[in-house]
């Protein structure tokens, strides 16, 4: 059969985000993949050179669009280490429960794409109602619903409101109340099966090889995840569990995602009930002088797609020197999708490329 | 832990400099010529996961700084060790003016895009690596643009002021 080269996206109607697959088919099958990133390069790594310690806080969040708050957590976390500035300990569990309304409000957006992609579309649009109920969480606590600019070097911009503990329970028990729902219409249902089981596997030497992070690794059954290993804000101040499954399909990877969502509903709780009194925030130097001491750090957390991780160096001055941002995207998007596609058909690009979880923003930055 | 690493690296590299920031940071700077064989070394000793690779441009030193961060996944899948706790920066300088430096994607495969990306926007050359094409730009700059000596905003300003705005096309002035 005759070789023929096909333009999957930006515009395509499979692609979900400003991305695009040069692929190489014979009839159906895929033969060869190549990633072509760089339709939202918009050079924040350079820019954020020109600009103060402070104003780059209005850039991070834009990296990734579906989760900014853990880009926060990442450049407040280097400023900090960089500064030597202490975060009080209410801050800590303010940023941990922050941090995983994002993550559940993330898998919501991503189970939006994923079931609209299957063509389930009930499910996707149960899914974009329940963040929707998320984002009046965040509007609440920190005034926008999508980019919210809340953490900050030495601790969160305010503390909660009164009786928000009373309101986040009562939005999660909600969402809760529909998993029931979720698993008779798409989790167990025997089309979703058909379609994701034994589809996109990415095994375990594959994925080691590859460099993969969050659900794909954990989908081959590692309990790697940086919460645990290298705990930050208050993750190693309760219990949870780590969900994992152990083939890599794209059905795995979908179901680590909706475990996980129902460990972060838990760790909520358990944060919210220990949650100390006192300040949320250490003051930081006027920031239109705060110059950083000179040096280099490196620091990493989970975020709702796999590790982060973020390279700042500070030559004494008002700006940064350098910063470099390492998003799980990156070789989920890059290297193992390019590896994947092979031999798969061009029905399942999307497929694939929504259980990898891939968000082009973050390849681009 | 990180000691004992220390003290390995040093015994098969002696002109490795070592130090170690914080408890779970490994920097260690090596002449050009040796990050192939550490990072070699460094796969072998269980840090097979190379989670990015990143330049700085030292321009008042005239030199690029490549950076090499290297992790350990889980030894088994249910517990957690010493070792994935750590990160290790691997560190080397080339020059500017000679800016070329070898492929590192014979250890790990996913050097893969960063050397890409490295390649376009601080051109630097790497030898060996089968697909330097671009990655994320869609202009050829005379100067790659994360170089310290590329002035985002003179840049910006050469650029779009040649294209008039529509308020001065509609009042006349052109």
């Amino acid at each position: 059969m005759r070789e023929l080269e096909l333009y999957f996206g930006p515009q395509h109607l499979g692609m979900v985000g400003n991305f695009s697959i040069t692929l190489n088919v014979e009839g159906d099958r895929i033969i060869k993949a190549a990633s072509n990133p760089g339709y939202l390069h918009r050079g924040f790594e350079k820019l954020m050179e020109y600009r103060t310690w402070i104003q780059n806080f209005t850039l991070v969040c834009r990296i990734n669009v579906i989760e900014p708050d853990s880009m926060e957590l990442m450049y407040s976390m280097a400023v900090e280490d960089l500064a030597g500035i202490e975060v009080p300990e209410r801050a800590e569990y303010i940023r941990s429960i922050y941090l995983e309304l994002a993550r559940i409000g993330s898998h919501l957006f991503g189970l939006w794409a994923y079931a609209n992609m299957l063509g389930f579309d009930t499910v996707a649009n149960w899914a974009m109602y329940h963040r929707d109920l998320i984002l009046d969480l965040f509007e609440e606590i920190t005034g926008a619903r999508v980019y919210h600019m809340y953490i900050w070097p030495g601790g969160v911009r305010r503390d909660f409101p009164k009786g928000l503990k009373g309101r986040i329970v009562k939005t999660l028990h909600k969402i809760g109340s529909g998993v029931p729902d979720y698993d008779d219409t798409f989790f167990n249902s025997r089309l979703f099966y058909d379609r994701a089981k034994n589809v996109g596997t990415v095994t375990r030497k594959q994925a080691l090889e590859m460099g993969a992070v969050g659900q794909v690794l954990r989908a081959t059954g590692m309990k790697y995840d940086i919460r645990k290993i290298e705990p930050y804000a208050a993750y190693d101040k309760v219990d949870w569990a780590i969900p994992t499954r152990e083939d890599g399909d794209a059905y795995s990877r979908i179901w680590v995602v909706r475990d996980e969502m129902i460990e972060s509903v838990h760790m909520i709780f358990k944060l919210l009930d220990d949650m100390p009194d006192g300040s949320v925030y250490n003051r930081i130097p006027n920031p239109f002088k705060w110059k950083v001491p000179a040096g280099e750090t490196y620091v990493r957390c989970e975020s709702s797609r796999g590790e982060l991780g973020l390279y700042m160096a500070s030559n004494g001055g008002d700006k940064p020197y350098r910063v470099h941002f390492n998003t799980p995207s990156y070789s989920h998007g890059l290297t193992i999708l390019e590896e994947v596609l092979k031999g798969e058909s061009i029905a399942d690009v999307g497929n694939i490329m929504m259980s990898l979880y891939i968000v082009a923003p973050e390849i681009d930055r | 832990m990180n000691q004992e690493l220390k003290k390995k690296i040093n015994s098969s590299f002696p002109s490795a400099k070592i130090s170690l920031p914080n408890e779970s940071r490994v920097v260690i700077e090596v002449n050009r010529d040796a990050i192939i064989s550490v990072l070699s070394f460094l796969k072998n000793m269980g840090y097979e996961h190379l989670s990015m690779v990143s330049c700085v441009d030292w321009i008042k030193e005239d030199e690029f700084e490549l950076i090499y961060f290297l992790n350990a996944y889980m030894e088994n899948d249910e517990e957690y060790g010493e070792i994935e706790k750590s990160t290790i920066l691997l560190k080397t300088m080339i020059s500017r003016k000679e800016a070329k430096y070898i492929t590192a994607i014979g250890i790990f495969a996913s050097a893969e895009p960063y050397e890409r990306e490295i390649h376009e926007l601080f051109g630097i050359y790497f030898e060996g690596h089968p697909r330097l094409t671009h990655l994320l730009l869609e202009r050829d700059y005379e100067i790659p643009p994360f170089r310290k000596d590329f002035d985002t905003r003179k840049y910006v300003k050469e650029f779009y002021e040649e294209i008039p705005f529509v308020e001065d096309r509609e009042e006349g002035k052109e």
